[in-house]
């Protein structure tokens, strides 16, 4: 079967081999292909190639077309990313300064013009033609009520959340989930399988449950309302979410769930059921410090927790730099290995 | 009574309700306490009662841990300005994200417990490199260097916390001047900090104001 196949099995539950392995190595590229990572990221091709050549030495099951994360806050007219040759690239100017600029805040009438799509849209397009009918291609989009975070900093965006102005900050989520909307529908058009939905405010580690049905679900489902969550994987960043999953299935029909490292996976697992997909991830901040016995016993406790009735996915976390290759290796090793499925 | 203010008060910021909390202070105002009063006697005990209910209960939301920060500080300085003397201060902590590392929310929920439980801070911004970190906390003759980190690489660099802990110890600053560390990273490996050179680490922003503290009186008892 292919990787693609597999993933299809596990998320209806049919029979395959094994378990899928996914691996997200966004900011790796650039050292495969020694290059500093405003280079890496200046081009598609480099980072079609970066993965492919990342895939082929690793043998995991997906590819990932994400940039970084501020790629967002570029197409909005964000002009300074801080680079760094040794992590994750960071906004360094916010398109929000004070409040005023949020009644300036223009959404482009079609983002797949703006320059700064068009990496996006070479990597998609080498990807989807050189594995594109084998492998998952994932992309990401940053939902809604978490995409001001990058317009003006987590803080200003957290404060104006719970202080308001609210017909201003409404105003923001309206226009953020406009961009949305097309993000998704642009992304899937260039033949991205699999959208992460990357919604920490939709974590109850960010707010309160309250908060979420009250104020950040309606923003969720205007995001999603055109194109639907077909393929879709919930995603907080990495912040625990098991106690809303139950309602994003209800409100939001997204059967796919990527689980904290910080969460209980057993609760998961029972929780999503045959329902869809339980997406288990590996502490990797520990990678960095963890032998490679240590790492493949962290997976085989993980997979031994999730692959019994299938419907689950092996991934990581945001593989940071430091990890050594060697773990990284024995992590997508043991993964195949506790993975198989009888 | 003040037990009801208290619990009235963190009842109105659990639920991150500013308006309700900022209501209890001035109701409590009005039946005769003294804005000495309000902040000894109402906020600096219920940021207390915060700190142990969030250790007892790690789920409390980002949320939270903001407006705990940030009506506590409010009020504070707010009451500060009514005192008849200027209070005792604890003693001072500079504080900063980590070189390259541009993310500010963190610190401003670790500033804003300080400042309401008697501690000078200096905040020094984002990006803020090794040196600069130090060479204030001698100048300012503080305590305390607390280095926020959101991402990984910001949290590990040589330029950031481990940066720090080397001028510490090539200038004998070790016994004078302690370092704490939080952020992201070391939520995820609680073993972080002992691996950045970190004299302490909090895995929330409430937490680490009261981490710095127990810092500041290791150093000035």
């Amino acid at each position: 079967m292919t990787p693609l196949e597999i993933l299809s099995s596990a998320t209806t539950g049919s029979p395959a081999p094994r378990i899928p392995v996914f691996c997200n190595m966004p900011d790796h590229g650039a050292r495969e292909l020694g290059m500093p990572a405003k280079q890496y990221f200046s081009k598609g091709e480099y980072v079609a190639d970066g993965q492919l050549r990342m895939l082929r030495r690793y043998g995991y099951d997906n590819i990932w077309s994400l940039h970084y994360v501020g790629k967002e806050a570029e197409l909005l007219g964000c002009r300074e990313i801080l680079f760094a040759d040794d992590g994750v690239p960071n906004v360094a100017d916010f398109v929000i300064k004070n409040l005023d600029d949020i009644a300036k805040l223009e959404i482009p009438a079609d983002i797949t013009q703006h320059p700064a799509w068009q990496p996006i849209a070479d990597s998609l397009r080498i990807l989807r033609s050189e594995i594109g009918a084998t492998h998952p291609i994932c992309a990401y989009a940053t939902a809604s009520t978490t995409l001001p975070a990058i317009l003006m900093g987590m803080d200003k965006w957290m404060e104006l959340f719970l202080l308001g102005p609210f017909d201003v900050r409404d105003e923001l989520l309206r226009k953020c989930s406009d961009f949305s909307q097309q993000e998704i529908a642009a992304l899937r058009a260039l033949g991205a399988s699999v959208l992460i939905y990357s919604t920490p405010f939709g974590s109850p580690y960010f707010v309160s449950r309250k908060q979420i049905e009250q104020i950040v679900m309606p923003w969720m489902r205007r995001d999603l309302l055109p194109g639907g969550s077909e393929n879709l994987i919930y995603y907080c960043g990495m912040a625990p979410f098991n106690d809303v999953i139950d309602l994003i299935f209800d409100e939001l029909h997204i059967t796919n769930h990527y689980i904290s490292p910080l969460a209980d996976i057993a609760e998961a697992k029972r929780l999503i059921n045959t329902r869809g997909l339980t997406c288990g991830a590996i502490d990797d901040i520990k990678m960095i410090h963890w032998s490679a016995e240590q790492t493949r016993a962290e997976v085989k406790r993980i997979v031994e927790i999730g692959k019994t009735g299938s419907h689950f996915l092996f991934g990581n976390g945001v593989m940071p730099l430091a990890v050594p290759e060697a773990n990284i290796q024995a992590m997508v090793d043991a993964a195949f290995e506790y993975g198989r499925l009888a | 009574m003040l037990d009801a203010y208290i619990q009235s008060y963190n009842q109105a910021v659990f639920e991150t309700d500013k308006p309700a909390a900022l209501e209890v202070v001035n109701q409590a105002l009005s039946d005769g306490l003294s804005p000495e009063d309000i902040v000894f006697k109402l906020v600096i005990p219920a940021v207390e009662l915060m700190m142990a209910l969030i250790e007892k209960d790690p789920d409390a939301n980002l949320a939270q841990h903001f407006m705990t920060a940030q009506i506590a500080a409010d009020v504070t300085e707010k009451m500060l300005e009514k005192f008849s003397k200027p209070p005792e201060m604890i003693g001072r902590v500079v504080i900063g994200a980590a070189y390259g590392d541009l993310h500010s929310l963190g610190k401003r929920i670790v500033s804003g417990c300080l400042k309401s439980l008697m501690v000078d801070v200096v905040d020094l911004g984002t990006n803020v490199s090794a040196e600069k970190f130090v060479d204030t906390a001698v100048t300012e003759n503080a305590q305390v260097i607390a280095v926020s980190a959101m991402m990984v690489h910001t949290a590990t660099s040589e330029k950031g916390s481990l940066g720090v802990r080397t001028l510490l110890q090539q200038r004998g600053l070790q016994q004078q001047i302690k370092l704490a560390v939080g952020g992201a990273p070391y939520r995820f490996d609680p073993e972080l900090y002992v691996k950045v050179g970190a004299d302490a680490w909090a895995p929330d922003g409430v937490t680490a104001a009261k981490v710095i503290v127990d810092l500041i009186r290791e150093v000035k008892p």
